[in-house]
């Protein structure tokens, strides 16, 4: 029997057997290459930009001027490496030197290395650090939780389709799958911290766990909308469904099709920014109260481990986000050319598509996590069980009606049904057409409302609010 | 795990080295879950016995050790304490100061400016403990400015030493008032984005509406003084009940807590607390400004009566042979109320100096405030009474 996991490992097996592998081994290190592929190749170097950008943002938005210079010349930093031994002052006048040379000086003395640095050195530190466990600490749970982190957040990417045919396999039950292996998270940060002996890392874990398994709830219902919309499990299908031929794309893709789909949209991002611990639902790290959460007692490379899961999750939601709402890899513009490329060049452009929308995704998560203070424990429950929940059902169920009703109309991917395609059945359609718009003009509305509410500081006396937001801000 | 058990309750030992406990204060706090069900204040991780050093050194060289008292207004320990010497020194007709009218004046516009420098650590130290690390940052850039401006005038950024007995060390430097008046401005506009960006944010309000809410009575019954107070609603502030310096030539209001946050508000809650803050930073700004308007030109003199800033050499002779007797004066300090009692027997060093401190009051209502809380909540009880632990240990 042979092991499969798509079109991809296949042809890459079918290249060793031709270079004279035996078929299982090649097999086997097909699937392992093309396992490793993208978790390497994309997840690995994007959480490295993600936390070299999470600097410069937050510096950028805290107006610290120090990240965002990185002055150090490039001349600086080779001549400091090369010449360790000397004294500062020969390496300082080497520079010196070289910077005043006549020709390559004023070339190489710009060359600045923009904090770049930082990122090697931030793994270099990690590894160098003493990996120490706490006495009494648990030590299989505690050594073990780690590679647990990084397995549930690695292993969502099996599923995950980069392009069309650049993913390592696309099971007809992906979404299901997803949500089983993004569950491990949570196990993982209960194990780390009821194993470190510790009562911050404790409280830490049991905090996390109750968060992601009530966020879970309007995740999965947020799924179950999508996957009854697209007709299909696989992510593949879910993307597919959202082709949409001519130069607007983007008219295709899930987000645009319903007012409710906006909703569902806002509803699983937020639960998704819960899912992965970032702020303002970073509880179980929470720094100010918790010291470091469930990773308070862990050093070196292994909090480094908790760090790249975390990016890696990061990285994921953005990428289950656009599967789900954005089209996936598809180009919001002029999706039908990029279609009809070669499959390399396909692999590539929709790679570097969804290479975007990731970043742009962990953009928006950033900017939320250095801007709004935490929410306390039973806010974060309150916000999951009876804003959430009731809205994700209000989603669900209003797609399943609209599904039904507007069967008829072309352009919406829908079970099809003749019988319905009779004149009451046009009418009922130009109908729901019309209170979808007046749902999302609602929904502009209160939006807007509770944002102009929020401007005056709602329930302030009048006067302080005027003292404390000046008079054009009231 | 070996979690200690008592009945149900967890003992979390909170500090002395904690990111939101502001130095070292250890809280002993029972939890029952994420619920607290009882919290005790364990202080003394930063006593230096300064009362008993005041009472082996001589009167002047007492101010350098006020800066330690409370290290994020310096400038207010400073005043208290020479306002405290100065009127022990006025209980004779021998030895009374006339201080020149230029020094009073550099010495209120100085308090003021720490004030704002102080509350605005002391709001962004709020918000980073419920999680918003950016207004910090903000918030510690206006007092960086103010930094600037003291260390242009006497050399340090943190423990300034520049006010003694008979007036001011040394006059402005040139300029000094065009500076100050350009950063009240940059003030004024900086406030208005750090309450857009933080002080009116709903998760932040949410957080802190309703929480540990403090009566009147029970803030006068535990001694609370200055915003802790005021954020009960009870309307006392020394600058204008018992004016000293220049504070009564000055127009100001006193901001008063009255449920701020609306609805879910209680009066007195950590929201209260924190407005009122704010507000008194747009007090502050005003008083600056009338200062300033005020304040004298430098004569250039160094004892001149209108325009100089210090008269050292009456000072020195006065406080070779201080009157005996006892006198306690009180500042108020953005801590609340500061007061220092000092007993001479007319010799040149003081036979008891005593310090009484806001933030130790503000940890004794602790034990009956907390319990009932989360462990998030205590957090933003702590931030919400702006404790300074050195003020607490001495």
């Amino acid at each position: 029997m042979t092991i499969s996991v798509g079109p991809v490992s296949d042809s890459i097996a079918g290249w060793l057997v031709e270079r004279g592998l035996p078929p299982e081994i090649a097999a086997v290190a097909a699937v392992l290459l093309v396992c490793a592929g993208p978790v390497l190749g994309i997840a690995f170097p994007i959480a490295g930009v993600a936390q070299y950008f999470e600097r410069k943002i937050a510096a950028g938005m805290q107006r610290r001027k120090g990240p965002m210079v990185g002055a150090t010349g490039v001349v600086r930093l080779v001549v400091d490496l090369a010449f360790f031994w000397m004294p500062r002052w020969k390496r300082a006048a080497l520079v010196a030197r070289i910077e005043r040379a006549p020709v390559i000086g004023p070339i190489l003395g710009k060359v600045r290395q923009l904090g770049l640095g930082s990122i090697a050195a931030d793994g270099v530190k990690m590894f160098l650090k003493e990996d120490m466990s706490p006495a009494g600490a648990d030590k299989l749970l505690f050594y073990g939780s780690t590679y647990l982190a990084l397995l549930g957040a690695f292993l969502a990417f099996a599923v995950f389709p980069f392009s069309q045919w650049f993913h390592m396999g696309d099971t007809p039950v992906a979404a299901l799958y997803l949500g089983a292996v993004t569950g491990l998270v949570a196990v993982s940060i209960l194990k780390a911290g009821w194993s470190s002996n510790n009562k911050w890392s404790y409280f830490g874990g049991i905090r996390s766990v109750a968060m992601i398994v009530s966020y879970e709830t309007p995740i999965t219902l947020c799924i179950a909308a999508i996957v009854m919309w697209s007709g299909t499990m696989s992510l593949q299908g879910i993307i597919a469904a959202q082709y949409h031929a001519g130069w607007f794309s983007f008219l295709g893709w899930n987000l645009f099709q319903s007012p409710l789909m906006v909703l569902l949209a806002g509803v699983y991002y937020v639960a998704a920014l819960a899912e992965c611990n970032r702020a303002p639902f970073d509880l179980a790290e929470g720094e100010s109260e918790l010291v470091g959460g469930f990773h308070t007692e862990y050093s070196g490379l292994r909090w480094g481990l908790f760090f790249i899961a975390e990016y890696t999750d990061m990285i994921l939601v953005g990428g289950l986000f656009a599967t789900l709402f954005l089209g996936g890899y598809q180009s919001p513009i002029g999706e039908q050319w990029i279609v009809s490329l070669p499959p390399l060049g396909e692999a590539l452009a929709h790679t570097a598509i969804i290479v975007v929308k990731f970043l742009l995704s962990i953009g928006v998560m950033m900017w939320i996590r250095w801007t709004l203070p935490r929410f306390r424990i039973d806010q974060v429950m309150g916000l999951a069980w009876t804003k959430l929940v009731p809205l994700a059902l209000v989603g669900l169920f209003g797609l399943a009606v609209t599904q039904v009703m507007v069967a008829s109309r072309s352009g919406m991917r829908t079970v099809e049904h003749g019988r319905y395609l009779s004149a009451p059945v046009v009418a009922m359609d130009l109908v729901s057409v019309a209170v979808s718009w007046v749902v999302l003009g609602g929904l502009v509305a209160v939006l807007v409302v509770l944002a102009k509410r929020h401007a005056k500081g709602r329930g302030m006396p009048e006067d302080v609010s005027k003292v404390l937001l000046g008079e054009e801000g009231a | 795990m070996n979690i200690e058990r008592d009945g149900d309750f967890i003992t979390l030992s909170m500090g002395p080295h904690h990111p939101a406990t502001h130095g070292v204060l250890r809280l002993e706090v029972t939890t029952d879950g994420e619920v607290i069900a009882a919290c005790k204040p364990d202080i003394g991780y930063l006593h230096r016995s300064i009362e008993k050093i005041g009472e082996n050194l001589e009167w002047y060289q007492f101010v350098p050790y006020t800066d330690r008292v409370d290290y994020v207004c310096s400038m207010n320990s400073n005043h208290a304490w020479v306002c405290a010497v100065e009127s022990l020194l006025a209980s004779s007709d021998e030895t009374r100061l006339q201080i020149p009218e230029r020094a009073e004046y550099i010495r209120i516009l100085f308090a003021e400016l720490n004030r704002i420098s102080s509350h605005m650590v002391g709001l962004g130290a709020m918000t980073m403990d419920l999680g918003a690390f950016t207004p910090f940052l903000h918030a510690v850039g206006q007092r960086e400015l103010v930094n600037d401006i003291f260390e242009k005038t006497c050399g340090a950024r943190l423990t300034y030493n520049y006010m003694c007995v008979g007036g001011v060390t040394s006059d402005l430097y040139p300029g000094a008032e065009q500076e100050v008046r350009s950063f009240l401005d940059g003030l004024e506009k900086a406030m208005r984005e750090f309450n857009k960006l933080i002080s009116t944010n709903n998760i932040f309000r949410n957080r802190l509406a309703g929480v540990a809410p403090v009566s009147a009575a029970d803030a006068v019954s535990f001694g609370l003084v200055g915003p802790n107070l005021r954020g009960s609603g009870v309307d006392f502030d020394l600058r204008r009940d018992r004016p000293y310096g220049f504070y009564d030539r000055v127009k100001f209001e006193v901001p008063l807590g009255r449920r701020y946050a609306g609805e879910k508000g209680l009066l007195g809650d950590c929201y209260d607390r924190f407005v009122v803050r704010l507000l008194e930073v747009v007090e502050s700004i005003k008083i600056c400004r009338q200062i300033l308007d005020q304040m004298p030109p430098s004569s250039g003199k160094e004892d001149d009566p209108v325009g100089g800033w210090c008269v050292a050499k009456a000072a020195q002779k006065a406080l070779r042979k201080p009157p005996v007797g006892e006198t306690y004066f009180r500042c108020e300090n953005p801590r609340g109320e500061t007061g220092y009692h000092l007993v001479s027997d007319g010799t040149k060093f003081p036979y008891r100096v005593r310090i009484r401190t806001g933030s130790f009051t503000a940890l004794s209502i602790f034990e009956k405030l907390v319990p009932g809380l989360m462990i998030a909540d205590l957090v933003a009880v702590i931030g919400s009474f702006d404790i300074v632990l050195p003020e607490v240990d001495r």
